[in-house]
């Protein structure tokens, strides 16, 4: 999809543990941030997607009394009750419709408003595992590890390895939570154990925040400076957890092929120069370099060992610091695409990549990355 | 930009509901329920693919065909993935520390194509382990008609 529709503007809040203000001024705040980054108007918004979720807010239709902040009065507006990728998604296809020239896209959500890690719990099926109380986000994400680890050979500490990787390169993200510059592997490892193998350090933090961007059709994007084109996008979702083999992710996998049909990537670990990748949980950083095909099926520990997802390495992963630096609901996956279009921009500041021409970004929804959502993005 | 240093936190609001929702089960949670308290083990089977669902499925995902076939499988089974839990969740959705770590475990039992997570009453696990559910057919809440699972044999 060569030149269809392009990235033409993006912002972030700071993520932070409580934003301490409404959600209805933190939406605002990016709102406004990001139609000046764009250098447009909110009259010229054609078609308004936000992603937010009312297990999350606590209301239905949580997006009500988002139409004043994001700008969407008497507009074509909607929601996603999923990550801001899937939004993003949306957006893409009514912009493809030719109904719509210019949309904004929009996540947020406030972990300072819910209780901890209960919403998770409600992803889980009402009808057994819920009420019995044993799984949840955290424990699932647990088994997958335990599963990939058995099928792969990873070790605690190169799991450990990657959520220090990210952590230090939080540190040069000015709107990351949570960042521990020279961040060791030994260090995560020892933090307060939660499920094995997962320790703190190795979970992406919960917090407040809002991001978003731009999007233009390809005829309106020519009045915009340094548009990201949107190279290839692909989407899938994958059974039940306790239905499905946790040691691979499978639908990440099949999103990723068809975004690189699309995008005409062949060998993504020598065309792809960066990849914002959503871990809500360290391990899950290497079962993504496998389904993104950065390496062979079960070589994730080999491949971030070789150093090639480093900031300096051949492909560098979450130059950001990634989910595991801040993870807000409804807005990380949306995220790392502004992360990867940043980086293309050569606008990511002190986290800046050199020469990144193409870039792959990642979403996720659902226990144990249930769906997932896959980007390739480029400059001109 | 955020929170200005210094600021006084912005008051807050609480929900007043506990809003109390009851699900139906559905006929095949339940016949799965009716066998434990028989100390019987029911899976759910798709006539088409011949996929054994358990816990038991209406629906074979892979067929769109109703699973309607119904099969009693032993009480044994194979640990496919596991975590020894050092906290759990209170209901305010903080993990507070457990006083002596637990074995989650996802068991796959023989002749089933999928997994139950369960409790598993052990000192420690590992992934290919052999396991047999401990039945509490006198239990008054169905939940805990399946106690958990302990080490085979
Ligand atoms: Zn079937």
């Amino acid at each position: 999809m060569d030149k269809e529709v392009a990235i033409v503007g993006y912002a972030q809040t700071p993520y932070v543990a409580d934003f301490n203000e409404s959600r209805e001024m933190m939406v605002l705040q990016a709102t406004r941030a990001v139609l000046e980054n764009a250098g447009i108007k909110r009259e010229e918004l054609d078609t308004i997607v936000t992603a937010n979720n009312d297990y999350l807010d606590g209301r239905t239709i949580s997006n009500m009394r988002l139409v004043e902040p994001a700008g969407s009065w008497r507009k074509n507006e909607s929601k996603v009750e999923m990550d801001g990728a899937f939004a993003m998604l949306y957006a893409v296809t009514r912009i493809l419709s030719g109904d719509h020239d210019i949309a904004l896209v929009l996540g947020e959500s406030q972990a300072s408003v819910y209780a901890g890690i209960l919403p998770g719990i409600m992803m889980l099926d009402p009808t057994f595992d819920r009420q019995r109380w044993l799984l949840n986000e955290v424990s699932a994400a647990a088994l997958q590890a335990s599963a990939y680890m058995d099928a792969s050979g990873v070790s605690e500490d190169q799991i450990s390895g990657v959520a220090a990787k990210n952590l230090d390169n939080a540190s040069r993200n000015p709107v990351a939570m949570r960042s521990i510059a020279g961040a060791d592997a030994k260090k995560v490892k020892a933090s307060r154990p939660l499920y094995s193998p997962i320790t703190e350090l190795m979970m992406a933090p919960q917090c407040d925040g809002a991001c978003a961007l731009v999007l233009a059709s390809g005829k309106a994007a020519a009045r915009f400076e340094k548009p990201v084109w949107i190279k290839g996008l692909g989407f899938a979702h994958d059974s039940y957890l306790t239905e499905r083999p946790l040691d691979t992710m499978s639908s990440l996998k099949m999103a990723a092929d068809s975004c690189y049909s699309q995008a005409g990537i062949e060998d993504a670990s020598s065309q792809v120069d960066l990849a914002e990748v959503y871990e809500r949980f360290a391990h899950e950083e290497l079962m993504a370099y496998e389904a993104l095909g950065f390496c062979e099926p079960m070589k994730g520990g080999a491949f971030f060992d070789s150093g090639a997802t480093k900031m300096d390495g051949k492909l560098p992963v979450n130059a950001s610091g990634g989910a595991l630096g801040a993870n807000v609901e409804c807005a990380a996956g949306l995220a790392r695409v502004i992360e990867a279009a940043m980086q293309i921009r050569g606008e990511a500041g002190d986290h800046q990549v050199q020469g990144v021409k193409t870039a792959v970004a990642h979403g996720q929804s659902g226990i144990c990355a249930q769906e997932n959502m896959v980007y390739v993005l480029g400059g001109e | 930009m955020a929170a200005k240093a210094g600021k006084e936190p912005v008051p807050r609001v609480s929900m007043p509901l506990d809003p109390p929702f009851a699900w139906s089960v559905g006929n095949w949670i339940e016949h799965f329920f009716d066998g434990m308290k028989e100390g019987k083990i029911r899976a759910s089977k798709c006539p088409s693919c011949g996929r054994v669902y358990l816990p038991p499925r209406m629906i074979c995902e892979r067929c769109f065909s109703r699973a309607d076939d119904w099969v009693e499988l032993p009480v044994t089974g194979t640990v496919r993935a596991c975590t020894k839990a050092s906290v759990k969740v209170a209901e305010n959705g903080d993990m507070v520390d457990l006083e002596s770590p637990e074995i989650i475990a996802m068991v796959q039992h023989d002749g089933a194509d999928t997994c139950i997570a369960g409790r598993l009453e052990a000192d420690d696990a590992s992934i290919g382990m052999k396991v047999e559910a401990v039945l509490n057919p006198k239990a008054e809440n169905a939940l805990d008609l399946l106690a958990g699972y302990r080490p085979a044999g």
